[in-house]
């Protein structure tokens, strides 16, 4: 049974026909009521059950009372008129003054980002620093399923990404931009981008290949389909990189790095942390062995198959892997001198990274576009060897060694690296024999960490949205009028023998003409009524009135051979909209 | 009068709440909170057009925003939010206007001054007539745009229109809307006259009106006709037509591309006057022109539709080979140029009032009339000259031409486009020496031609002029309504891992798979382009062997 007093959404109940409604704007829907839901609307908010009964009962009797009490809670059940969880909206009105951001993350608990204890996959963990660091700037509101408060200027909001588009109006007045996360199973992203009033969305990309070309292709319809004014964001230059074959525009693709937490990922007495691990393991070689160490899952992908033969190469050193379990790797007889160190809470990982003399990240799956431990290694000031591909060599600049890779340029079932585990094994002999080079590798790796801070972060997603929001506004409508027609057969051709004839069979069969008229009948070009063009710019204004100019981008490439001169094309296209709005 | 709004209002219920506006969908259960404009908009969807609604809130509201108002609330019509596609209802009767008003309203765009010198006089008087024989069937009104303290000064042009009602543009108004603006709602019907063949193509953008686009055969504009029509074929809308006054028109566009349904020939009415007998018009022509041998030898009247250059070259070889006949040109272009040819031609256009009044002199002493049947020789001419009872050979491609079927005969024609064609001097020259001597046939073509003249008179142009505007207002109300998908496509490009390589193709959204190209592109063109435009750009594909469009 439905239980009042209750917080209702904000309501307008009205009469039409004879009939009630409630028209519920939070949910942009409306609802038939029967007179008597509509009266207990009316108390709804200020009376228990038995009080509305006892008000109401002069004027109904008691079953159709109870009878809308039924009705009402399933409405409730739909999310219906009711607010689920907390009233907000005080709470909200009184911090009015700071933007909001809506943060669209289905699928993944909104609470999980704040139990820091339960992300073990470094992009989780990556979106749990940047979020607490945005709140300085922004109030973040989580489009969830109820109404909660869940830290300080952190909201948990009843939106329903299915509702986006009905209420994109209000999200547009309400929040200054959304934010969002790139998979590559998922689609329920692409209608939004059609829905013109939704504000700018930042499209975070943490795993922009690989996947057995899942990644690519979904990115690829991302970037078609998003509007002049959203964008992606990927950890590292590599991603634009990347795309840079497959688009032609990569200013979509926007460099936002990942930040460490370099107070708690920190040097500590070294000697120190290698007793404190060795006594958790119950292996004294650890204090007395030189030591290489792994963070990570324990797979293929994450280089866990090179790391046992990088063991099998130098049983002369100690090789450490923290991480969940040991895996499929469990079952196997490892090399005497690879050691299991365990998982260890977060607290726990400082001292785990600092009982490594070196880090060895071997990671070859299309999700390393950072490598957020490596930094977190970097920030204890251990050095690290990290393969040279993709984005991770740019984290560690001239900070640690970079070991020859072979790249793919397209994963292999869902890799796309093969680190070499000679030049690894040789990179670490050097980096254990030289202590000389290891200080100084050393200090430079805790100096470069410092510079990459989720404060950084959390600035640049704002500055993202200002620049995005800035795009839409100077965004031009597309109100050309452009018509197809035929060329006549070339006379002059024709007169002119075999050889001139078949040249004039080459000639262009149909051409575009804009108008001087566009759609609204306003002159919007002076001098002539109509200017012959190519078809195919003809046919790129067309398309640009219901596609993007990267969907035109894809349509070219289908239609004009030469990608220089399709490149040509579109940009004349965008110039001319741009010119004559 | 249509009300071209497609859609009409659901059931709903408007409210403000917040100090925002909003309408709630009774049968969709939506809510769509509406800024200013649209709010305005909505109230008078359902009962005005698009121009009223312009025409009603341009004072309060930017053009832009309104428009943009319109396009946000049909959009959402289009999902099915607050408005649904109007039913197309099935409509028996034709034109129903003479039911509310005898005479259908017809725009005629016409810029008198500006084009006095693109056509010869007699198309320019062919164009009057037929103004002023529709004007009795027809209310016709044209546009003009003046200035703030303009002393109207076409106004002066169109008092010999008689009934031309002339609607005053004001500039400012001007500045805000080109001219076809102001024919989308109040007409039945658009006549473009196609004057200088440019500045009409605009008024195809005002929808539903029926169009239709009376096309004049100029040799003056020959070189740059072929491009012009198709561009205006490519313009047409269904219920639009284009009218050309004579068959071979109609055989020419054919060829160029323009389909037998577009194009409808409706020749103009012709004159003639009483006549005064083939000897008294010879020694006419003979004394006005000062040449002796047109009283004695007989006349080959050559009505021309040639480009000047051939023309000149061809008549001159005419002439030569027959030093025997007296050569009666007309010919416009060559008339103005004053071009000397040999003795026994005479070169002739009427200018005006008076050179017109002596052209049914020299016609009546024609003995045979001689005329290529190419764009640039008009019919009604031809027509004419054959009036008193002369009949005509005619330099053609496809046989003696309809309108002066059995009265006469036919010279082959080797035409390859316009100013390029061949004809055998020989044949020619036989043809014309064989009609000129007396035979049962000639005489019969000579009754033949006799008759003609009461088949083509203005009366009957109109009509069917009028009777185009009924079928075309009649097509418009049974368009059916174009489909809109409802599954959005997104153009992207795709990697097949199998074989390495990246490819265009369409993912549509709702089913989530990817599709061909070439059927999402039909979709997005046909949004904004005729049917006939969406075959042009898969036709000039499907010439590239090396695109995907031409898979």
């Amino acid at each position: 049974m439905i239980n009042f007093p209750k917080s209702l959404h904000q309501l307008h109940i009205f009469e039409e026909e004879g009939r009630l409604y409630a028209a519920d704007l939070d949910k942009a829907r409306i609802v038939e009521l029967s007179p008597v839901m509509a009266d207990i609307l009316k108390l709804a908010e200020t009376h228990a059950n038995d009080k509305i009964i006892q008000t109401l009962k002069s004027a109904y009797n008691e079953d159709d009372i109870f009878e809308a009490f039924e009705r009402l809670e399933v409405l409730e059940k739909e999310g219906l008129l009711f607010n689920r969880g907390e009233n907000l909206t005080e709470t909200l009105a009184l911090e009015s003054e700071r933007r909001k951001l809506l943060v669209a993350i289905p699928g993944i608990s909104v609470d999980s980002f704040f139990d820091i204890e339960t992300l073990y996959a470094g992009t989780n963990m990556a979106l749990s620093y940047m979020f607490q660091h945005l709140t300085k700037y922004v109030d973040l509101h989580f489009a969830g399923n109820q109404n909660r408060k869940l830290a300080d200027n952190v909201y948990e909001v009843d939106i329903s990404i299915d509702d986006f588009g009905r209420l994109s109006r209000r999200i547009n007045e309400t929040y200054f931009g959304i934010l969002t996360l790139h998979r590559d199973h998922e689609t329920w992203l692409l209608p939004l981008y059609q829905h013109k009033e939704l504000p700018p969305m930042l499209v975070q990309c943490h795993a922009p290949r690989g996947h057995g070309g899942n990644a690519l292709n979904s990115m690829l319809r991302h970037y078609a389909a998003m509007r002049d004014f959203d964008a992606f964001t990927a950890p590292s230059d590599y991603v634009r990189e990347f795309y840079s074959d497959y688009v032609w525009d990569t200013s979509f693709f926007k460099t936002l790095p990942n930040g460490v937490d370099s107070a708690l990922f920190c040097p500590m007495d070294k000697q120190e942390a290698k007793r404190e691990l060795a006594e958790y393991v119950g292996d004294a070689r650890i204090i007395t062995t030189p030591t290489v160490g792994y963070l990570s899952r324990v797979q293929s992908e994450k280089g866990a198959s090179v790391y046992l033969k990088l063991a099998e190469l130098n049983p002369h050193l100690l090789f450490l892997i923290a991480g969940p379990s040991l895996g499929r790797y469990g079952s196997r007889e490892l090399p005497d001198n690879l050691v299991y160190a365990g998982f260890h809470p977060r607290e726990k990982l400082p001292m785990v990274y600092n009982a490594f003399d070196v880090y060895c990240f071997l990671s070859m799956s299309g999700e390393e576009t950072f490598g957020l431990t490596v930094l977190e290694a970097m920030a204890c000031g251990v050095p690290p060897i990290v393969p040279n591909f993709d984005g991770v060599p740019s984290v560690v600049g001239d900070a640690g060694l970079i070991a020859d890779a072979e790249n793919f340029d397209q994963d292999i079932g869902t890799l796309v690296s093969y680190p070499c585990p000679i030049d690894f094994s040789e990179k670490i002999n050097l980096l254990l024999n030289d202590g000389e080079m290891r200080e100084n590798l050393s200090q430079k790796a805790r100096e470069r960490a410092l510079s990459f801070t989720w404060d950084k972060t959390a600035q640049r997603i704002i500055q993202f949205f200002e620049e995005l929001r800035q795009k839409r506004q100077l965004a031009s409508p597309n109100n050309l009028i452009n018509v197809f027609a035929p060329n006549p057969p070339d006379v002059a051709f024709a007169l002119k023998g075999n050889e001139l004839a078949n040249q004039a069979q080459d000639q262009p069969r149909c051409r575009s003409i804009i108008l001087s008229m566009n759609e609204h009948y306003e002159r919007c070009l002076m001098r002539d009524i109509m200017y012959s063009q190519k078809v195919e710019i003809g046919l790129v204004l067309s398309f640009l009135k219901n596609h993007t100019p990267r969907e035109a981008e894809a349509f070219l490439a289908a239609i004009v051979e030469d990608e220089a001169e399709a490149q040509v094309i579109l940009q004349r296209v965008q110039g001319l909209i741009h010119a004559t709005a | 009068m249509t009300t071209n709004t497609p859609y009409r209002l659901h059931r709903q219920h408007k409210f403000e709440h917040g100090g925002c506006k909003y309408v709630a969908d009774l049968e969709s259960g939506d809510i769509v909170q509406l800024n200013d404009v649209e709010w305005e908009i909505l109230q008078r969807y359902d009962t005005q057009s698009r121009y009223q609604i312009v025409e009603g809130l341009k004072e309060r509201h930017k053009v832009v925003s309104i428009f943009e108002g319109i396009k946000r609330l049909e959009q959402l019509g289009a999902r099915g939010k607050l408005l649904r596609p109007i039913e197309p209802i099935a409509h028996e009767v034709g034109f129903d206007l003479p039911e509310t008003n005898s005479n259908p309203k017809l725009l005629v765009p016409f810029h008198f001054t500006n084009e006095k010198g693109a056509f010869d006089y007699i198309t320019n008087l062919n164009r009057y007539q037929f103004l002023m024989h529709l004007g009795q069937f027809a209310a016709l009104e044209t546009f003009q745009f003046s200035e703030a303290g303009d002393s109207n000064p076409e106004q002066k042009e169109f008092e010999v229109f008689g009934d031309i009602r002339i609607r005053t543009i004001e500039s400012k108004e001007k500045h805000t809307f080109a001219a076809p603006w102001y024919a989308i709602e109040g007409y039945d019907g658009i006549l473009l006259l196609s004057q200088l063949l440019t500045d009409d193509p605009l008024y195809y953008r005002v929808p539903d009106v029926p169009i239709v686009h009376c096309i004049e055969g100029s040799q003056k504009l020959q070189s740059s006709l072929s491009k012009t029509f198709l561009t205006l074929y490519a313009f047409q809308k269904p219920n639009d037509t284009f009218v050309v006054k004579a068959s071979w028109m109609k055989e020419w566009l054919g060829e160029l591309g323009v389909p037998a349904k577009s194009v409808r020939v409706i020749p103009d009415g012709i004159n003639t006057v009483d006549p005064i007998g083939k000897a008294l018009a010879k020694q006419h022509t003979a004394a006005l022109f000062e040449k002796p041998m047109f009283a004695q030898q007989p006349i080959v009247g050559l009505i021309s539709g040639f480009e000047p250059n051939y023309g000149v070259k061809l008549i001159s070889a005419f002439a030569r080979a027959n030093p025997h006949l007296a050569i009666f040109v007309y010919d416009p272009v060559l008339a103005e140029h004053s071009v000397n040819l040999s003795n026994n031609v005479v070169i002739f256009s009427a200018d005006d009032e008076e050179t017109l009044s002596v052209l049914p002199i020299f016609f009546q002493a024609l003995d045979l009339v001689c005329f290529p049947a190419i764009p640039g020789t008009p019919l009604s001419l031809v027509l004419e000259a054959m009036a008193y009872g002369t009949p005509c050979v005619a330099m053609t491609k496809y046989g003696l031409p309809p309108e002066v079927e059995s009265a006469g005969a036919a010279v082959k024609l080797e035409w390859r486009g316009l100013g390029n064609f061949r004809v055998s001097m020989s044949e020619l020259s036989d043809a014309v020496n064989q009609w000129l001597k007396p035979s049962p046939t000639r005489a019969e073509c000579k009754n033949v031609a006799r008759d003609l003249a009461p088949k083509f008179t203005w009366e009957k142009t109109v009509q069917e002029v009028l009777q185009l505007f009924a079928d075309g207002y009649q097509q418009t109300t049974n368009a059916p309504i174009a489909e809109k998908t409802l599954l959005p496509s997104i153009f992207c490009r795709q990697y097949d891992p199998g074989t390495g390589t990246t490819t265009s193709g369409v993912y549509r959204l709702g089913t989530n798979r990817y599709e061909h190209l070439e059927t999402a592109l039909v979709e997005i063109l046909s949004e904004h382009h005729t049917p006939t435009e969406v075959e042009f750009v898969f036709k000039h594909f499907r010439g590239k062997s090396s695109t995907p469009v031409a898979k």
